[in-house]
């Protein structure tokens, strides 16, 4: 637990001012203004939750996926691939840590969302239930770090670790009910949907803006964990794999 | 555990990568090396580009696994006990790579320090001591890209050190030290010497690993060619004794390979004659007829540790297959 830490303040130090997380901290607020411009223009001010979870789930994703794709690849180009192999430490506790940290700058854009909504709308969502809220967001922390986990060997092996982020991105809002709630898809879509920690996420935080009470809240939570674990024992397993080969292979220290 | 005891002893290590092109041949990087290192001892590994000592020293930190024979480090075998080696080793990986250069040099150190299973008030004290030792404690706040070269490389010895352990493995640790910081850096191996630390280091300094090593290991197309005592190691082309001169006039010169047993006459740096013999009463033949002819200035010398790498790697001719 304690090198997991270590690997997470680790993380944000070296990825203070990075490029991926200023993009993030900037674009949320805008997907903000966006949504609510256009559910006020069709007068549907009761999806204002929407627009201030889309924004939030969108950047937690989307720095879970560019976590996993640069960790990895940076490591190697930095030439600090070796020794970080050669460490005694275990790599999935720092690997995860460091997952873990990038995505977490995502609930920034929480609190980013919900200013802008307040600020540039007047409408300051209140916070019915804020220990559903902030559990959610911490739930779907890992949950989202430990899919993307699944991602970042891939990258070990493969060079166009950008083409495969991006494809991941929209898919991935889409199946998780982020834009678009999970019951208006196509019915043969939402059981694959459910497989998804982002639509139980996206439910769970909607939920929790909403004044009616949260049902179910701690076995919804339960899965998103659940979700984000077996997505982290399955990265962490293909992860141990690939430096096998790479080990057997000496690919290590190429790029 | 007696002094004597191994630290490092691999048997028939080979290894061999794949050219990536299909149907290529394999390129053998290493092919049966045998090597044993004691502990506390201080041990080079000499060759030239692409003789695979980069590829020994991987395969000892267990980042490359070796395609046949074993490797052990205190006994304990890089594959099969790869956990317990790590713990082991502090490696040093040459070059100005392999650090993180948007964090400050106390947070790299600090981070591998962490890796290593260090924690706390003991973490930032071994921390700050090893910035002490290599010079660094005035820069721990800078970003290490705006560090130097050399205090990069002071920077890898640093965190080589962090775990405190018993073997060094060194690839080329004064690649871009000024002359100054070389020399700082034997001092430092000397230290390292004293507390007990075997080391196994590369280099192409062949002063450095004269002035440091106990033992040399002159490495080749992935064999261990030959092992000695740099002292020792003139043994190896013993059948030729040298002599030394300054200012022989040209006619004696022209006449000394007519001497029975010279086997080479050679200009060689100062204005310097260097006559080769074959054995001593050559080497007093040659001594008599210089002062016979007042040439004053004259030395014998054993062969040193960089004619010895010459006359073994450098002048093999075409005699070697690839
Ligand atoms: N990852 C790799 N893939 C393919 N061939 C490799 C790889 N690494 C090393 N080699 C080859 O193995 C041989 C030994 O290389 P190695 O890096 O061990 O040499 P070295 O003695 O460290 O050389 P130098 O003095 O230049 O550092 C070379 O022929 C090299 O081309
Ligand atoms: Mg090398």
């Amino acid at each position: 637990m304690r090198l997991f830490v270590t690997a997470a303040r680790f993380q944000l130090r070296h990825l203070a001012g990075s490029p991926a997380a200023v993009q993030v901290c900037v674009t949320a607020p805008l997907l903000t203004v966006v949504f609510l411009s256009i559910s006020d223009y069709a007068g549907r001010t009761d999806l204002s939750p929407y627009a201030v979870v889309a924004p939030t789930l969108m950047s937690l994703w989307l720095l879970a996926l560019h976590a996993a794709g640069e960790l990895i690849t940076e490591e190697r180009d930095l030439g600090t691939l070796e020794g970080l192999i050669a460490a005694p430490a275990r790599l999935g506790t720092v690997v995860m840590g460091r997952m873990c940290a990038v995505t977490a700058i995502g609930v920034v854009s929480f609190a980013e969302s919900w200013l802008a909504a307040g600020l540039v709308f007047g409408r300051w969502l209140a916070f019915p239930h804020p220990l559903v809220v902030v559990a959610c967001l911490l739930a779907t922390v890992w949950a989202a770090a430990g899919t993307a986990s699944i991602l970042s060997p891939l990258f070990v092996l493969m060079p166009s670790a950008r083409v495969i982020q991006n494809t991941l991105s929209y898919p991935f809002y889409l199946l998780g009910g982020v834009l678009v709630p999970v019951t208006f898809l196509p019915g043969w879509v939402q059981p694959v949907s459910r497989a998804v920690f982002l639509s139980w996420s996206a439910d769970l935080l909607r939920d929790g803006l909403d004044p009616a009470p949260v049902t179910d809240a701690v076995a919804r939570l339960a899965v998103i964990l659940a979700l984000g674990s077996a997505g982290c024992a399955i990265g962490l397993m293909l992860l141990r794999r690939v430096l096998n080969r790479v080990r057997r292979l000496g690919t290590l220290a190429q790029a | 555990m007696t002094d004597r005891a191994t630290a490092v002893e691999t048997r028939s290590l080979t290894r061999s990568y794949g050219t990536g092109r299909r149907g290529g041949s394999e390129v053998y990087a290493l092919r049966g090396v045998d090597l044993s290192v004691g502990q506390g001892e201080v041990h080079g590994l000499l060759g030239p580009n692409g003789a695979g000592k980069t590829t020994l020293c991987r395969i000892l930190s267990t980042i490359l696994l070796p395609t046949s024979g074993t490797a052990r480090i205190m006994g304990r075998d890089v594959v099969r006990d790869a956990d317990a080696v790590k713990r082991c080793i502090g490696i040093v990986f040459g070059g100005d790579r392999g650090l993180y250069g948007r964090l400050t040099v106390g947070d790299n150190l600090r981070f591998w320090a962490a890796l290593y299973g260090l924690r706390g008030t003991g973490l930032r004290r071994r921390c700050q001591a090893l910035l002490e030792r290599m010079g660094l404690a005035h820069r721990a706040d800078d970003r290490v890209d705006t560090l130097s070269r050399g205090m990069k490389q002071r920077l890898h010895l640093a965190r080589g050190l962090v775990a405190d352990p018993p073997l060094l493995i060194l690839d080329e640790p004064t690649v871009g030290m000024d002359p100054v910081a070389a020399q700082d850096f034997r001092v430092l191996v000397d230290g390292l010497r004293a507390d007990g630390r075997t080391i196994l280091l590369t280099t192409h300094d062949m002063a450095e690993a004269e002035a440091v090593c106990d033992r040399v290991s002159l490495v080749d197309h992935g064999r261990i060619i030959a092992t000695r005592a740099p002292a020792g190691i003139g043994a190896l082309i013993s059948r030729y004794e040298r002599i030394e001169a300054r200012g022989v006039p040209a006619e004696v010169a022209a006449a000394l390979p007519d001497i029975p047993g010279v086997v080479t006459v050679r200009a060689a740096a100062g204005e310097r004659l260097r006559i080769e013999t074959e054995d001593t009463s050559a080497t007093r033949a040659v001594l008599r007829r210089l002062v016979a002819e007042d040439v004053t200035e004259v030395a014998t010398s054993r062969p040193t540790l960089e004619e010895v790498y010459l006359h073994l790697i450098g002048e093999r001719g075409m005699t070697v297959e690839r």
